[in-house]
């Protein structure tokens, strides 16, 4: 019997190389050079490390700054074709703006104090992601059926004003490990960071994946591609959460691959979709249509940026055992 | 030579037009005319189309026949009412009764696919009752098929369709999920949820047959409204671009404009092959079975004008009933104005649906009925608005300009079976020298009745919504079945479950004309998922010795 689900032509063969680079890459993350650990003798309280808190916090502001942008771009895209009917509308792209302009500073500043304007801006980020879930979930009750499926899929996304949130938090707690006095181990409210980070970054992931999971389920799952965002991430999430409660001070390769195939995985994940795009109707030709249409192209960063937060505080654990 | 589908055939010279590339072509198989290959099937529309592919796909040689051309939609098809019309059998049939049918747009279809190419993709199934009316209902007659084998083909035919349905349906027994996510409703079918919610029935997105997501070389729907037309994109499933490309694969001929006059039949009472009328003459194709899929109207037509000395009243005729208890479906509208803007016309027409009145028996008359959304484009509303409400000139301008605020639900009724509802031959001829049909149509009490409630129910669904200058539509009418009913015995029907004749054991029907009662949904899912069943059934018969050919 013919096969008359999947594409012919350049979309089946850009499917494939895509794929197979996505597998590539994958693969190369298990031999890539992991970061040189400490190697801890139990006998010997390990000294903290200001120059290694900085990175940390470092890393925070890029995993910060990642999901900024993809926010940034998925908002504009998506608000400018609800045609800003509101114009709290405009809130994410300002706010995503923002975080990524301080995320960006961040990432350069090597000093070891938090910034008042970062700070700043990273609280009003994580605050404009709860609004903008209350206002998501206004939109969806109002509508005919209230909370159904319909109104799930097309509704506004509720799960989305929530990554715009994450990168304030990341922010936030980026700035706290920053503020870690020399000679102590990073700490936020009275927990250790790596672990309240890895916790965070583990529920980032899942709730992304819950997200994803929606879109590609209205979506009927018609490439089975479709499946790895809602496969892997899971894991990832469940990996980490396991590595931010066990003992800390240890290599954890494992955790260090999952968290890596999820940052390639977020980023192929815009290559996919960018085929997507080209699969309805006029392809790329009819761009202006199909990239509000089509699968959101800077959505599937997201999981990069949580991933990365992922690697910051698998760092964080790995060099400042608290146990 | 013409490149004109109109008038020049295609699928010649091993290669048909592939449907998803402007100009691009797919290889065929091409059978030699004198020998007999194992199935003609004459239409490739919801019946034929699924019947080719599978009965290809079984091993067997396979050519269909479709009067009609064989358009490539990304190309032939226009953004233009009138253009479209071209999709419509307007070949001239008479019509009369006391309530005669208008002929063409939404009961017919002329081209490969049938009229799936422009259907409105309405994808549901029956309940499970109908398949039993008179034992379990008290009207109409039974069905010889049991409708939990249906439902497994209704599982095949939405897969092999992409349907898009909602996660869970609202009525019947339970059914796996569609394959594809429903489509976001549009402003007329949130009309018609709030109505519904108003009325406390429920209410679902409308199970349809354009995907909601890219699949193979369809694009995702694009919402561009000319549904009930050609779909220029390929996003909606027609038999076009879904079983025919596979029965191509598969190794079947198809013969485009190339139209079916006669079948014959051999000495010994088997039908042995078709006459059929293409590029200007007539062919003979020698066949070991014989497969008939031209619909209400057209099967009949053929089964009547095929008669021979042996058997004078036309072919599978013995019982009689060949072109009797034709049935339409009752299409009455009711439409309002909204306050605010709907723009009814974005997205297919149908996209919600509330059966409240197919699985509730509450009522005063046999037969179920469902309503629908409605998003008629701006040709066809005029010519609603000018022949059932009689506007013309100043008063239709002014009505039109609301056309954005517009609001409308729609009927699909059960019109139950009445053998004087018929379809005969007339002494007219058409441009093949062939009688034409003389279509009978009258109402009877029950649907008037159905007709009725049916109006006020909808009319009230849209006053609970706030719509102003309603208005009913009462003269429509669409979908059509019966001519060929089948049954459990040779006296009461002319074809038994498995569509074949009773008479001639070579000749099958498989169309929407073998449906014994016509249920309150549009048939050509059960269309679909009858022939998949009859294709099935073949392969088993064959397998067993009880075919011999």
């Amino acid at each position: 019997m013919v096969n008359t689900r999947t594409p012919t032509g350049a979309p089946r063969n850009a499917l494939a190389l895509l794929g197979s680079l996505t597998g590539a890459a994958l693969v190369g993350a298990l031999y890539s050079r992991s970061q040189p650990t400490v190697a801890h003798s139990p006998t010997k309280t390990p000294v903290p490390d200001f120059a290694k808190a900085n990175l940390a916090a470092r890393r925070l502001n890029r995993a910060a700054g990642t999901l900024a942008l993809s926010v940034l771009f998925d908002s504009a895209l998506e608000h400018y074709r609800g045609q800003f009917r509101n114009r709290a509308m405009y809130t994410p792209l300002v706010t995503a703006a923002m975080a990524l302009g301080v995320s960006a500073h961040g990432t350069m500043d090597q000093r070891q104090m938090p910034h008042v304007v970062r700070d700043t801006v990273y609280v009003l980020t994580a605050i404009a992601g709860l609004a903008g879930t209350g206002f998501h979930l206004f939109n969806v009750r109002r509508k005919a059926g209230g909370v159904s499926w319909q109104n799930l899929f097309y509704g506004a996304p509720v799960g989305a004003p929530i990554a715009i949130g994450l990168s304030g938090l990341l922010g936030y707690l980026s700035e706290r490990v920053r503020e870690t006095p020399s000679g102590q181990a990073p700490m936020v409210w009275g927990l250790p960071a790596g672990r309240v980070v890895g916790i965070a970054s583990g529920l980032g992931m899942a709730g992304t994946t819950g997200e994803a999971g929606l879109l590609h389920f209205r979506g009927g799952f018609h490439d089975p591609f479709m499946y790895l965002p809602v496969t892997m991430p899971p894991v990832t999430a469940l990996v980490l959460g396991r590595t931010a409660l066990g003992p800390a001070g240890t290599e954890r390769r494992a955790t260090r691959w999952w968290l890596r195939a999820t940052a390639i995985l977020g980023l192929s994940g815009s290559a996919f979709h960018a085929i997507g795009v080209g699969r309805d109707m006029g392809g790329w030709r009819n761009w202006e249509q199909n990239i509000l249409n089509g699968p959101p192209i800077p959505a599937p960063p997201a999981f990069t940026g949580l991933a990365l937060a992922g690697l910051a505080a698998l760092s964080l654990l790995e060099d400042h055992p608290d146990d | 030579m013409s490149d004109d589908p109109l008038i020049t055939p295609r699928a010649v010279h091993g290669r048909a037009p592939d449907v998803f590339h402007p100009g691009g072509w797919v290889p065929m198989k091409e059978y030699p005319l004198r020998e007999p290959v194992d199935f003609v099937v004459i239409g490739t529309g919801a019946g034929g189309g699924p019947l080719i592919a599978r009965l290809a796909e079984y091993g067997y040689s396979v050519i269909g026949f479709d009067a009609g051309p064989y358009f490539r939609p990304l190309e032939d098809f226009a953004s233009d009412e009138a253009s479209q019309s071209q999709l419509f059998w307007t070949d001239e049939r008479l019509v009369d009764g006391a309530n005669p049918l208008k002929m063409g747009a939404n009961n017919s279809g002329r081209a490969v696919g049938g009229s799936t190419v422009h259907y409105a993709m309405v994808s549901l199934r029956f309940r499970p009752e109908w398949f039993r009316s008179r034992t379990l209902l008290g009207y109409g007659t039974d069905w010889p098929l049991d409708w939990r084998e249906m439902w497994r083909y209704y599982v095949q035919a939405e897969r092999d369709l992409s349907i898009a349905g909602p996660v869970s349906y609202p009525w019947g027994p339970k059914r796996p999920r569609y394959p594809y996510r429903a489509h976001e409703i549009n402003g007329a079918a949130e009309v018609l949820a709030r109505g519904a919610e108003a009325m406390g029935y429920k209410w679902a997105e409308t199970p349809l047959a354009t995907v909601s997501a890219p699949r193979g070389d369809s694009p995702s729907c694009v919402y561009r409204g000319f549904c009930r037309v050609g779909c220029s994109t390929n996003a909606k499933q027609s038999q076009l671009v879904t079983y025919i490309p596979r029965a191509l694969a598969a190794g079947a001929e198809i013969r485009d404009l190339a139209m079916v006059g006669r079948i014959e039949v051999d000495a010994a009472g088997r039908a042995c092959g078709v006459h059929y009328h293409r590029n200007g003459a007539w062919h003979f194709q020698a066949a070991r079975n014989v497969i008939v899929a031209g619909y209400a109207i057209e099967t009949p037509r053929l089964l009547l004008n095929s008669a021979t000395d042996r058997f004078r009243d036309g072919l599978a005729n013995s019982s009689g009933l060949v072109g009797r208890y034709l049935m339409t479906q009752s299409n009455q509208a009711v439409y309002g104005v909204m306050d605010e803007m709907v723009r009814w016309n974005k997205g297919p027409p149908s996209l919600t649906i509330t059966e409240h009145w197919n699985y509730d028996d509450r009522k005063d008359f046999h037969g179920g009925y469902c309503w629908m959304a409605q998003g008629p484009l701006p040709v066809e509303w005029s010519a609603a608005m000018s022949g059932s409400r009689k506007l013309w000139g100043a008063r239709l301008r002014e009505k039109m300009a609301d056309y954005n605020h517009q609001v409308g639900l729609k009927m699909v009724g059960e019109m139950l079976p009445h053998p004087d509802n018929r379809v005969s031959l007339a002494n007219e001829k058409d441009r093949y020298g062939l009688p034409v049909a003389r279509v009978t149509y009258s109402w009877h009490d029950n649907d008037k009745a159905m007709i009725q409630h049916a109006l006020g129910e909808m009319q009230r669904s849209l006053e609970l919504v706030g719509a102003k200058d309603i208005w009913r539509q009462e003269n429509d009418t669409n979908h059509l079945a019966g001519t060929a009913r089948m049954g459990n015995d040779r006296k009461s029907s002319v074809v038994n479950a498995d569509c074949r004749s009773w008479d001639i054991p070579n000749l099958w029907i498989c169309d929407g004309s073998v449906f014994p009662t016509t249920g309150g949904v549009n048939p050509s899912l059960t269309i679909t998922a009858i022939a998949l069943r009859t294709a099935d059934r073949i392969q088993m018969l064959q397998q067993t010795g009880q075919l011999n050919f």
